[in-house]
């Protein structure tokens, strides 16, 4: 874990008396990239907001040099950024004003084009679909990491919503952060992509199941195991 | 339309709203000899702009914070709770109340602030429902105490009563009123820098916490200086409803969203509506002045229906 850029140590969360993490472990080095993949219920988004730092948790957390759950959120954006499953506004901006509010708007104009979603950036948000809201969110996520050399990104489901186009740029995206110096963890039901990554972590009822290569933790034997399922049906 | 054409229609329309609030009152429209009833209308007017000010700045922000279009400190029972807090102090202490002047806005803003505390522990982090339900029953428990304490205490009965109806602006002299005038604009100016926080806090908090933003820190802030705006405008104007359930929604409208364009352009809009509610009760019934709680109350029931179906929608 001395080299990880992120790391968790026997990671356990508790929400309303009820175990949703339990004991995990990972670690990821910069320039990697990691998959956490799980059936429904395995507790995927509560791991990635756990190591984000939004949620209490106990174990050791290491994420680009801090412990997220002590530091405060200013510094802690400054080396890690993180986007929601589903993040929906209260209010209906322009898709143009999220630069502003990021605080970086040349970088969010940039990822919008690469999200191919710069025609539409005088529009509203209620006047996109579910999938190019999601892509609007990614590109402030993407624009929040400015220099994403030793920094993580942590990324809920990114490509769930998005048309083939812009999954290929959302793959490329995260390709490209890695390149840079980054490491990207993705919670994702999209074996496809994960058999792409570095390293997959395989979550059941809140345990880490298996973890590795890609080859090595996604077996048919453990996808059997795991999602009851014949490994000829994934995705 | 862009935020500086809002701005200066805004300001422009003002102006002409504070010429002609300065011309009209219980004598008809007129300025007097060498301006002398400007003199002593001015205090009236100023107040109505400090309180309208901080109504309508206050209610976006109570809405940016608790992510909801129909909050409003009217309607959660922020300012019931800056009343109740007068009332607990006048009528525990009706001579030691006056003293000082600082009493009864600290009063206020004792009242406001711990409604807004329970508020934000019962209602917050829910559905619309749940803070509009959670703000009216806390509400109707100031309202039900200051109404106790007001049947109690014969000195201060027929103050108390006017402070509920919204009709403090008639007694607005400079004395009364300086300080209120203060702290209305003290909190309106503090609570600017926190535009870009709230827009962050849109997008709920895991959102807001990824991109930087002190979440706990910001809505305390929040949340304090509402308490501030609706403690000081109460101590103004007395209870008025709808200023900040219209004010952010009408800015909205003009501008859109983003709370650096919507919160001063709220404050501005809300001064013109007090203003403009405040004028038109005592314009059009010289002898027997509407007040501008009961004008705004006229105006601003149909509006908020719209806007609830609306936001249901």
């Amino acid at each position: 874990m001395s080299d990880a850029l992120i790391g968790a140590l026997g990671l356990g969360v508790e929400i309303a008396g009820r175990r949703i993490i339990d004991g995990v472990s990972l670690a990821a080095a910069s320039g990697q990239t990691l998959a956490i993949v799980g059936p429904n219920g395995a507790g995927k988004t509560t791991l990635l907001r756990a190591l984000a730092g939004l949620l209490p948790s106990t174990g050791g957390l290491k994420v680009a040099g801090h412990d997220p759950r002590v530091v405060d959120a200013k510094t802690c954006a400054q080396t890690r950024a993180y986007c929601a499953q589903k993040p929906v506004s209260a209010w209906d901006y322009r898709l143009a004003d999220l630069g502003d509010i990021v605080g970086d708007p040349v970088g969010y104009a940039h990822w919008l084009n690469k999200l191919q979603l710069g025609e539409f950036a005088d529009r509203r948000l209620s006047e996109l679909s579910g999938g190019e809201q999601k892509g609007a969110h990614l590109a402030m996520t993407f624009a929040a990491l400015a220099e994403p050399f030793g920094c993580v990104l942590l990324l809920d489901e990114p490509a769930s919503a998005l048309d083939l186009g812009r999954q290929e740029a959302v793959r490329q995206a995260i390709v490209s952060f890695a390149q840079a110096g980054a490491t990207c963890i993705i919670a994702t039901h999209d074996f496809s992509f994960a058999k792409r990554c570095d390293a997959v972590v395989v979550l059941s009822e809140g345990r880490l199941v298996a973890a590795g290569e890609p080859a090595i933790a996604l077996t048919p034997e453990i996808i059997s195991e795991v999602w009851g399922a014949p490994a000829s049906s994934e995705r | 339309m862009t935020a500086t054409k809002a701005w200066m229609a805004g300001c422009i329309l003002l102006a002409g709203l504070v010429l002609l609030a300065l011309s009209v009152g219980t004598q008809g429209f007129g300025w007097g000899d060498g301006g002398s009833l400007v003199l002593l209308r001015s205090p009236r007017v100023l107040a109505a702009l400090a309180a309208g000010l901080a109504l309508g700045i206050g209610g976006a922000a109570q809405q940016g914070v608790f992510r909801n279009p129909l909050a409003d400190p009217g309607l959660t029972g922020v300012f019931g709770g800056a009343l109740f807090g007068i009332a607990v102090l006048l009528g525990l202490f009706p001579e030691a109340a006056w003293q000082r002047a600082w009493f009864i806005p600290a009063a206020a803003f004792a009242g406001a602030l711990g409604i807004s505390a329970l508020l934000t522990l019962i209602g917050s982090g829910g559905s619309s429902s749940r803070l509009l339900l959670t703000g009216l029953g806390l509400n109707a428990f100031t309202a039900a105490g200051t109404l106790v304490i007001a049947s109690r205490s014969g000195e201060s009965r027929e103050l108390l009563t006017n402070g509920a109806y919204g009709d403090w602006l008639g007694m607005a002299t400079l004395e009364l009123t300086w300080l209120p005038v203060l702290l209305c604009l003290a909190a309106a100016l503090l609570l600017l820098p926190l535009a870009r926080s709230l827009d962050l806090l849109s997008f709920g908090e895991d959102a807001a916490r990824g991109f930087g933003c002190d979440v706990g820190s910001s809505r305390r802030k929040a949340v304090l200086l509402t308490a501030l705006a609706a403690a000081a405008a109460t101590c103004l104007v007395g209870q008025v409803a709808f200023i900040g359930l219209l004010a952010p929604h009408l800015a909205r409208a003009m501008v859109g969203p983003r709370h650096a364009n919507v919160l001063p352009l709220s404050a501005l809009l809300g001064a013109g509506l007090l203003l403009g509610a405040d004028t038109i009760g005592r314009g059009l019934w010289p002898h027997t002045p509407l007040s501008a709680a009961a004008v705004t109350a006229v105006i601003g029931a149909p509006l908020f229906i719209w806007i609830a179906r609306g936001s249901h929608e």
